[in-house]
């Protein structure tokens, strides 16, 4: 209680209740050794007495160094040194952010490969079943088999009408382990992405301010680091994600191969086509700032959304009236694809907006 | 071109009549962040822009500024150094212990520290003092700013581990980050009543003074540790 130690970047002072220096064992004069020290007690917090000696003082009392000045040029390059080990150990935020970006493609691919199966599978039972995805998987989860479907639930009639064969009970218990799997799967996918909005709030707050955390982590994890992503031209931002090779589970949608990701971004997925060129223009603009503003920086700069708003308003007026003709049709007529296919785009689109 | 002298290290200098607030150069010809570099009689000048710098903008609205050539200063917040760069000019005899905690902006300060002798960067968040009270000395300055909405408890807290008696506190306040509906001037009350009597430890508030036309919404703010045996 009476005494105190209190470690401190020079050494280990033993201090009285007046916070005096009883006795002092000094550290090594050794930059590379006392920076350790100094980042290992930021990291591990002591408690520090209010009553305690002034560290430049003490110094010089316990004889660690003669003059001031061999004290502020050690302490410099300590604290320099401290910096760049913890810097490079903590510089990896944004590579956390793209392993969880790679973690949902993985997600949705084992996602839909076995909701395809649960609906191959489940269907010869219950072939009325209107389902997929995480509904149907939701749904085989809580029943299980057709003649579970209580009788207050819309589809009971639906279930007690069937035309589907019976269910074993062996064949239930494992549709509804692998329901319970997709369920589950479904689960950790909302959590990475929460993960990746919270996460990149604090790693790339005006990227995230301007794309949207999920068009961010994937741009930032398609360029491989936000660093990469900072240095590209903005006309490089536009068409990130067209190449196939880069962006390979958009292979069954991507629109176009020269629209990049950005133009899954809702201020141009609902413009009319014609606006869609050059309101992409402006957005990667933006979006190319923003990634240098939160790499060089690190400061929120409200200035870029509200020059962005302004930029795509320009647009819209100016282009407000449709052009004569469209010049390339634009591959939509998938929507006349199977009803099962439908549902696996669905699934997905969950994700990527 | 005349140079008038504000305050030890800060200086006005008359550029065909317009007036450009600077710090003399301690690295000269070297311009930190694209600022620009003024020579005269044979003293080079780094202008210093207060709209990028809450404490450029408290120098121009007249505050009394406390740091002195051969202060210490602590500083919270120093992102990546712009201010800084200009109180590390000041400081011809002193030091500028620079705390700031975003690992990203941290990698720009080093670079400005790896350039000039007395600056200290610290990877640290400032709610938690106990965490670098192993690294900073007893201070005469503390500037801070930190745009957090705990801007009072930070700035007392740190004041309670670090500040010399008779040393002064000096922060800018930003009432968005604590409020974003509310009054500017109500939070700026409440705020200075907090710094005041809101902790245990005692403030005097000197100055306090709304820092537009550079920085809207925010408020400027010198105050002084009271120490009893000054009655
Ligand atoms: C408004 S900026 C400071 C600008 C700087 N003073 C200048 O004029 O050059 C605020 C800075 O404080 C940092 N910051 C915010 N909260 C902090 C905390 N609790 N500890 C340390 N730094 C913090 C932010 O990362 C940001 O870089």
């Amino acid at each position: 209680m009476m005494k105190q130690e209190f470690t401190v970047w020079f050494g280990k002072l033993r201090l009285d209740e007046e916070g005096g220096i009883m006795n002092c064992s000094l550290f090594d004069k050794d930059p590379e050794m006392l920076s350790k020290v100094v980042t290992s007690l930021q990291e591990n917090v002591q408690s520090v007495p209010l009553k305690r000696p002034d560290l430049r003082e003490a110094a010089i009392e316990c004889g660690f160094v003669e003059l001031e000045e061999d004290y502020d040029i050690l302490l410099r390059e300590v604290c320099i040194k401290a910096a760049k080990s913890q810097i490079s150990r903590t510089d990896t935020d944004d590579a956390r952010i793209i392993q969880a970006v790679e973690a949902l493609d993985d997600i949705d691919k084992n996602v839909n490969e076995l909701s395809e199966r649960l609906f191959e599978w489940y269907g010869r039972y219950f072939p009325e079943l209107d389902m997929t995805g995480e509904e149907l998987a939701r749904f085989v989860a809580s029943y299980g088999s057709r003649a579970n479907v209580p009788a207050e639930h819309k589809l009971f009639e639906k279930a007690s009408s069937s035309m589907g064969s019976e269910l074993s009970f062996a064949d239930e218990e494992l549709l509804r382990a692998i329901a319970n799997n997709i369920c589950s799967l479904y689960d950790t996918r909302r959590y990475i992405e929460n993960y990746i909005n919270t996460s990149m709030e604090s790693v790339a707050p005006n990227l995230c301010n301007i794309a949207g955390a999920p068009l961010g982590a994937r741009l930032m994890s398609m360029a491989g680091s936000l660093q990469k992503l900072a240095a590209f031209p903005s006309s490089t931002v536009q068409v990130i994600g067209a190449s196939r090779a880069l962006f390979k589970h958009l292979r069954s949608r991507a629109p176009s191969p020269k629209h990049g990701i950005i133009f899954n971004h809702p201020v141009i997925r609902n413009a009319p086509w014609w606006q869609r060129g050059k309101l992409a223009r402006a957005l990667a603009a933006k979006i190319s700032l923003a990634a240098r503003t939160d790499f060089y920086s690190g400061e929120i700069d409200r200035s870029i959304a509200e020059a962005l708003e302004r930029k795509l308003e320009n647009i819209r007026q100016a282009n407000a009236v449709a052009p004569k003709k469209e010049p390339h049709p634009k591959p939509h007529s998938r929507e006349k694809g199977s009803k099962r296919k439908q549902g696996a785009r669905n699934r997905k689109k969950g994700g990527k907006s | 071109m005349p140079v008038e002298d504000m305050h030890a290290g800060i200086h006005e200098l008359d550029i065909g009549g317009r007036k450009v607030l600077a710090t003399r150069n301690m690295m000269p010809g070297m311009s930190v962040y694209g600022e620009r570099l003024i020579v005269e009689d044979d003293v080079e000048y780094r202008q210093w822009d207060p709209g990028r710098s809450k404490l450029g903008a408290m120098v121009l609205k007249n505050f009394d500024i406390p740091i002195e050539p051969d202060s210490a200063v602590l500083y919270l917040g120093a992102a990546s150094g712009t201010t800084v760069s200009h109180v590390s000019d000041m400081l011809t005899d002193g030091l500028v212990y620079a705390v700031e905690f975003s690992p990203r902006t941290m990698r720009d300060l080093i670079q400005l520290c790896d350039q000039r002798p007395n600056i200290i960067p610290i990877l640290a968040d400032a709610n938690k003092p106990h965490s670098y009270a192993h690294i900073v000395e007893k201070v005469d300055v503390i500037y801070q700013d930190v745009a957090q909405p705990n801007q009072a408890e930070i700035a007392a807290l740190n004041s309670k581990y670090f500040l010399a008696d008779h040393g002064h506190l000096m922060l800018s306040i930003k009432s968005r980050s604590i409020d974003t509906v509310a009054s500017p001037k109500k939070i700026f009350k409440e705020e200075v009543r907090k710094l005041e009597n809101g902790f245990d430890i005692e403030l005097e508030v000197l100055e306090r003074k709304e820092l537009d036309p550079f920085h809207e919404d925010h408020l400027g703010v010198l105050a002084r540790l009271f120490v009893e045996d000054e009655q």
